[in-house]
């Protein structure tokens, strides 16, 4: 916790944006804090996210894009929302210049569990938007510091045009390396691509990862979920060994406000992360 | 050390309250009592039964202000809105009502991060407890009986009150109580019929009848955990729902809230105000979805939450059966009728 | 006029009769609740629902509220006291409901009480009518020879008080309130999804408990309704602080009435008062 207070966000600046996809929509910000001391206090894992805050507009609860290997900034990865709701503070972001300065609350939530990782084989699968918090893990994973904690990294990514990939610089980095497997797909190609063209839960399924010492953490649509979940099952995966991460609305990210249950827990501070075994106990509410 | 005082003479003890900080009694408005904050020492009134709202505004407020700013100004110019609390005096708080307070305690000030607002105004606040009436028959919609609570228990209370006749009986129930008890000059000494009074009328407290029903925390729980899906028993009880928000608001143990941004001509509050999960757009995400789009969802969250899931989370359910939600809902809907029903089903 | 027990008695009568037939899936009436004095509003849907089915004086509630719960086709009978037929008319009006899918039992009543002060609920509150305009089987006996008193006679204090006088009357009563909702989620003309107040693009209220928010909700309200308010009372009877907002609807009612020529809900073939433009229409309005 960044403030003695959990309500009040820290002030940050927006150092970088980087422009995701071609429809322009998507975009990581780049935040580095003004407080030195706010830095210090910002200890997070991949799978936390924080709550950005624009005063007059809002706050919005965003994954973190970032590895906390990665010193000196934390990135965001945020999608413009207002196709159905007007997201007020998506779009204001989205709106805003290098050189802003916004507010910050966190880091929230719970974790990729590092430890449950550390020593088995990570299947990391994600689909469009919902890759932002998988590639914090993955660069805490490749990061020289932790590689050998983990075993075989495998990563099957699909978006569904390649102009919606994102990160697409780290995507070709990771293909280039020799101690992840990267696997990136699109549902259907454009004239330059040359890559892999399939549904994601299509490729996993070619793909065959073994489950022998293996978990899977999956992030994507709930129409890919649906229908990757049955693939990993009858690879044998078990529902201990699936991990996934939650979305629900969030108003103070911190377990108080009583908004984001599902059952007896709250998605903010006893998830986002869950593997489909605690899902099983509670409700399907969601 | 028990006190007693005048009944007639409470406007003194509320002036020596008033002189100490900030008193909050239950004042008689057009449609029943409310907790207010007293300006005048004779509007203190002891001859109500209980309070339209619950008293948990004085420690979780309708609103309470976080931060101002100036949209347009840096982000540094906002400025972090101090609670600055004079010690406060609740003063008429029923039995079932105290009980509330520890309930949400264990939420805001003992679980996770702590909530700073609840916990300042709990630490300046002494809660001066008042024994329901055993001359008068409960209320219909009450049950706290259901709930193990006695009509005249003390338990969360600082100062605890009985009437006996034309008399107030006080006796201090906790350090902070007692510290505060033996500063106020307006009592005499309670007399050994007193105490014997007092102690028979908790003790008779304990059999005071309201509505009840046997029931384990553990067994409704599970019960409510299998129904969750008979979406024909959820769509029963809820056809009625009109989807407001009163149930919530005067509920002693509802604690959701919204945090928004007021911004008027530029200037504005961050704050947080009430919210309730029967509210249709309350689980509304940013993409569209809303896995709450039906009234029978919301009532079902409600009542689960209240008797399943904070059982599971914190160990207690989260209602004390003071009957408000069924006694001020516009279609009547009945919390009890509904726990009865689950638990046959 | 027909005593509540016989009423009930053809209410449960009818409905079954229509279940049975197959000619409604539901039946929209009262229900008994955890007392005699507070029934609930009911859905009937099978033999044994009608067992469950009461009226009495207490049964005050607008079941037109729910009609907007059931997809369009749904052949529905409904349960309606005069201002309820009313709003019935008011929702065909507005093209909410077909008339060809409702089966309206109407239900003249004279001396219905309100449960929470057990005072008579009548034209003080309430638009003052004792029979249904439309409805397709009378459960009872028309109400006649009773006082029929104008649901704007209330008004007189009110419209004696100036400008000023009244805006602190209103400022006074709208500090009481708490953004419940009860208010609108108990009229049945209140069925925009969202509401106004819900939204945050604009956002033309704030949320919190205060001025001017609640002011802003209120007003907005209150306009929103003008020349649709059927003067049930319903908003005003779910208010938990007791706001009357019943006044600021019957003032607005009477100013309607008085420009237009035409009250709320009372004939099918009508247009409601501010979709409809007439070469006649008052310009009292610019003024």
């Amino acid at each position: 916790m960044i403030n003695k207070n959990p309500y009040i966000p820290a002030p940050v600046e927006i150092t970088k944006i980087i422009d995701e996809v071609d429809t322009h929509d998507i975009k990581t910000f780049r935040l580095a804090f003004l407080n030195k001391e706010d830095e210090a206090n910002f200890k997070y894992l991949p799978g936390q996210f924080a709550e950005l805050s624009i005063y007059g507009k809002g706050e919005s609860p965003i994954g973190i894009a970032s590895s906390p290997t990665q010193t000196g900034y934390i990135e965001f990865t945020v999608q413009r929302a207002g196709a159905v709701v007007p997201g007020l503070v998506t779009s204001a972001l989205h709106d805003l210049d290098e050189g802003a300065k916004i507010g910050i609350r966190g880091p929230l939530g719970n974790s990729w569990p590092i430890e449950f990782l550390e020593k088995k084989n990570i299947v990391v699968v994600g689909g469009g938007f919902a890759f932002t918090t998988l590639r914090s893990l993955i660069n805490y994973m490749l990061h020289d510091d932790n590689r050998k904690r983990f075993g075989e990294v495998t990563v099957i990514y699909g978006a569904r045009n390649p102009g919606l990939l994102l990160y697409k610089d780290e995507l070709a980095a990771w293909e280039k390396r020799d101690d992840i497997k990267s696997i990136i797909t699109v549902d259907k190609g454009d004239e330059a691509w040359r890559g892999r063209e399939g549904f994601v839960p299509a490729v996993c399924k070619e793909t065959a990862p073994s489950p022998k010492n293996a978990v899977a953490v999956i992030c994507g649509p709930p129409v890919m979920i649906k229908f990757t979940l049955p693939v990993f099952f009858e690879l044998g995966f078990s529902k201990e060994n699936i991990l996934t991460s939650l979305e629900m609305r969030m108003k103070c990210g911190i377990g108080k406000c009583g908004r984001c249950n599902v059952g007896y827990k709250y998605v903010c501070s006893d998830g986002p992360v869950f593997s489909l075994a605690e899902l099983d106990n509670l409700p399907r509410d969601f | 050390m028990l006190k007693k005082i005048s009944i007639n003479k409470i406007s003194e003890l509320a002036a020596a309250l008033m002189g100490k900080g900030l008193l909050l009694a239950p004042v008689k408005e057009n449609s029943g009592y409310n907790f207010a904050e007293i300006k005048n020492p004779n509007q203190v009134d002891l001859d109500f039964h209980n309070t339209i709202a619950s008293p948990k505004a004085a420690f979780f407020p309708h609103k309470e202000d976080f931060i101002k700013y100036e949209t347009g100004k840096p982000i540094g110019a906002a400025s972090v809105i101090g609670l600055s609390l004079p010690p406060t005096f609740l003063f008429g708080v029923r039995p079932c009502d105290v009980k509330s307070f520890g309930i949400m305690d264990i939420h805001f000030n003992a679980s996770g991060i702590i909530d700073p607002y609840w916990k300042q105004r709990r630490e300046v606040t002494t809660i001066f407890g008042y024994a329901f009436d055993l001359e008068k028959p409960a209320e219909t919609e009450e049950f706290y009986q259901t709930l193990g609570i006695g009509a005249a228990d003390p338990e969360g209370s600082d100062v605890f009150m009985i009437k006996k006749g034309d008399d107030l009986l006080l006796d201090s129930v906790t350090a902070k109580g007692e510290k505060l008890l033996a500063e106020l000059k307006n009592f005499a000494e309670g007399k050994v019929t007193d105490k014997k009074y007092y102690d028979e009328y908790i003790k008779k407290g304990r059999e005071y009848k309201t509505r009840s029903m046997c029931l384990e925390p553990e067994a409704i729980t599970k019960k409510l955990e299998d129904l969750f899906h008979n979406t024909d028993f959820w769509m029963g009880v809820s056809s009625a729902c009109l989807s407001c928000g009163i149930c919530t608001f005067v509920c002693p143990t509802c604690y959701c809230f919204d945090i928004c941004d007021d911004t008027l001509f530029g200037q504005g509050t961050r704050r947080r105000v009430w919210d309730a999960c029967m509210f249709t757009d309350f689980t509304l995400e940013a993409s569209g979805h809303n896995p709450r789009t039906h009234v029978y969802q919301r009532l079902r969250q409600k009542v689960c939450h209240k008797y399943s899931f904070h059982v599971r989370k914190y160990g207690v359910i989260s209602c004390v059966g003071c009957g408000r939600c069924t006694k001020h809902c516009p279609v009547n809907i009945d919390i009890y009728s509904i726990i009865e029903d689950a638990m046959k089903a | 006029m027909t005593d509540f027990k016989q009423i009930e008695n053809n209410l449960k009568k009818e409905a079954k009769r229509l279940l049975e037939a197959g000619e409604v899936t539901v039946v929209l009436a009262y229900g008994r609740g955890y007392d005699e004095k507070h029934s609930m509003p009911f859905a009937a849907k099978t033999s044994a629902d009608v067992e469950k089915l009461v009226f009495n004086e207490y049964c005050n509630f607008n079941m037109a509220r729910y009609l907007m719960r059931y997809p369009c086709g749904t052949k529905i009978a409904i349960a309606a006291k005069a201002a309820d037929s009313r709003a019935i008319v008011q929702l065909i009006q507005e093209e909410k409901v077909r008339r060809e899918d409702l089966i309206i039992l109407g239900i003249p009543a004279y001396g219905m009480k309100n449960q929470k002060t057990d005072e008579v609920v009548d034209s003080k509150t309430t638009c003052g009518l004792y029979n249904p305009p439309l409805y397709n089987i009378l459960l009872g006996e028309e109400v006649h020879g009773q006082p029929v008193v104008s649901p704007y006679e209330v008004l007189a204090e009110y419209e004696a008080m100036d400008k000023e006088a009244r805006w602190a009357f209103w400022k006074k009563e709208f500090d009481k309130c708490i953004r419940c909702y009860a208010c609108r989620k108990a009229c049945p003309m209140c069925y925009c999804d969202p509401c106004f107040i819900d939204q945050s693009k604009p956002r033309w209220a704030d949320k919190a408990p205060q001025s001017p928010g609640n002011m802003m909700y209120h007003l907005t309200r209150f306009h929103h309704l003008a020349g649709r308010c059927i003067d049930c009372g319903e908003c005003s009877r779910a208010c938990p602080v007791d706001i009357p907002l019943y006044l600021f609807h019957k003032k607005v009612a009477k100013e309607c009435e008085e420009m237009f020529g035409q009250a709320a809900g009372m004939k099918l073939e009508d247009k409601p008062v501010l979709v409809d433009f007439r070469v006649e229409d008052s310009d009292k309005i610019l003024e």
